[in-house]
């Protein structure tokens, strides 16, 4: 006999609100529908009526986590529609908070990983380690969540004293390898806990479109900071992890890999740092010489791709429709098929391996 | 660990519109490679867009002004860039490709949703952006007045 089992709209582990109905077979799931949209906020169409500096600050607030990214993605969309070329110093800065951002979301993705895993010292560990990341982001922007970095050609702030960033960065990695990456990569309690279970495999990771270390982890090696390289990626020299295991394990183990890669980048960015101007044009949109009025931008989020499409009207202060296609929107369908033939009891750590957002989706 | 070295051979970049059976070429605008045609069908794309083993990405929709319908991008990668292309709807619909390509799921959905754009051929789960049950609540200008 089988039964329904709903799951939210609170979730188990994530305090978001989104409901995964279980179909289930006595322990086992058989099937399951997710529902999203509880929180929907409407920014797109918000967005049509805040002029080109309001809409950065509104596009900040798409998500909690990676607050940067969005507005990286539409600051270079918007630089399309002009031609406005961010100088070098700028781009590295991007880098630099990007890649800062992806460590601040990978731990703390991996202190709820450990949580759900009934490892909750690791939780405790990841947390302090995810306060140093942040502390670094103040230190460079002085704010914590929203750090209103990135104008329309650069960046708002300038990085004064990078050594004194990479000594803070090199502390961080010591940590990073002397915790938390060993225990996801070797402990026993982590592959017990993760191995075989919520697998994507490689033809359905394809067929769902899925991106980021989603994708990575079922053997897909894409990732845009190498294919499609922005900012100053294409002067960085990383590694992109990729695992063919599709499970849960495998989706941790490629995020702790790209935590040192992150590291890795972290370093050559703020070593190599050219001396310049942080922004083109005082960081001012000029909306009356537009070269273009619709504009695509792509960034690999922590979470995957992010996609911008920006479209303005000339001598508009507003734009005309930003349409954002989120990360997490790609991936959650998806967990339809990996939570199928899964333990009930699984099902929450299988869907917090994605590392859902559902501010993102809900935006 | 693998190194990703996924760029698209230009041989299959400029094989897609013979392989879509039209004359017109790609024009690189705003960051993204547009094939602009009122040739294309949307369901031959998708078959070809699978053939090329393109990762599909979104749908973005745009109301035009007056009675002039929708603008609809769609817009796969290929190997690291992003092709575009727009079909202009006269009316409310266009045939959906959820059949040939499940990624396109849930943004049919919330197209349907925001604009009221009607993907024939597929049926429609309970709403996701839950703003009451009619469609087009959130980009469609009639029904926001």
């Amino acid at each position: 006999m089988s039964y329904k089992i709903p799951m939210g709209p609170y979730h188990p582990a994530l305090e978001e609100p989104y409901k995964l109905d279980l179909i289930c077979e006595g322990e086992t799931v058989s099937d399951a529908k997710l529902h999203i949209g509880f929180n929907f906020r409407g920014i797109e169409h918000l967005a049509e009526s805040r002029n080109y500096v309001q809409v950065i600050a509104l596009m900040e607030r798409v998500c909690g986590i990676c607050s940067n990214i969005h507005t990286l993605t539409l600051c270079q969309a918007m630089e399309g529609l002009t031609g406005q070329m961010p100088p070098p110093r700028a781009q590295y800065i991007r880098v630099v908070v990007a890649e800062l951002e992806r460590l601040h979301s990978h731990v703390l993705w991996a202190g709820i990983a450990a949580k759900l895993m009934g490892f909750k010292t690791m939780f405790m560990t990841c947390f302090e380690l995810r306060e140093k990341v942040m502390d670094i982001l103040q230190a460079i922007s002085g704010n914590r969540v929203n750090y209103s970095m990135n104008c329309v050609g650069g960046v708002n702030r300038d990085i004064d004293d990078p050594p004194a960033i990479l000594a803070m960065v090199e502390e961080l990695e010591r940590e990073m390898v002397r915790t938390v990456i060993p225990i996801f990569t070797t402990s026993t309690t982590a592959r017990s806990r993760c191995a075989g279970i919520g697998v994507l495999t490689e033809e359905k990771a394809v067929s769902c479109g899925v991106v980021g270390p989603t994708a990575r982890a079922s053997g897909l090696p894409q990732d845009l900071r190498r294919a499609a390289p922005y900012a100053a990626y294409a002067e960085m020299e990383f590694d992109v992890p990729v695992q063919t295991d599709g499970d849960v394990r495998a989706r941790l183990l490629v995020r702790a890999l790209e935590i040192m890669e992150s590291c890795k980048i972290l370093r050559q960015a703020l070593t190599k740092m050219p001396p310049g101007e942080t922004k083109t044009d005082d960081g001012k949109f000029n909306f009356t010489k537009l070269i273009a009025t619709t504009a695509t931008s792509r960034v690999e989020a922590p979470r995957g791709e992010v996609m911008y499409s920006v479209s303005w009207k000339e001598n508009s202060r507003n734009p005309s429709r930003i349409h954002v296609r989120t990360p997490t929107f790609a991936n959650m369908p998806a967990i339809r098929w990996m939570v199928i033939g899964a333990r009930l009891a699984d099902t929450p750590l299988i869907q917090a391996s994605i590392d859902p957002c559902y501010s993102c989706t809900d935006r | 660990m693998n190194a990703v070295e996924a760029i698209p051979e230009q041989s299959l970049l400029e094989s897609i519109p013979e392989k879509l059976g039209i004359a017109d070429s790609w024009t690189q605008k705003g960051g993204v490679y547009w094939l602009a045609t009122d040739e294309l069908n949307v369901r031959k794309l998708a078959a070809v867009m699978n053939e090329c083993h393109a990762r599909f990405i979104t749908i973005t929709a745009y109301q035009l002004p007056g009675d002039q319908g929708f603008r609809l991008e769609y817009h796969w990668d290929l190997g690291g860039i992003v092709l575009g292309f727009p079909f202009q709807l006269a009316g409310n619909s266009i045939e959906s490709i959820f059949d040939l390509c499940e990624a396109v799921d849930w943004i049919e959905r919330e197209t349907h949703e925001g604009f009221a754009i009607d993907f024939t051929g597929r049926e429609y789960e309970p709403l996701l952006l839950r703003q009451g049950d009619t469609p087009g609540v959130n980009l469609r200008e009639e029904v926001k007045k």
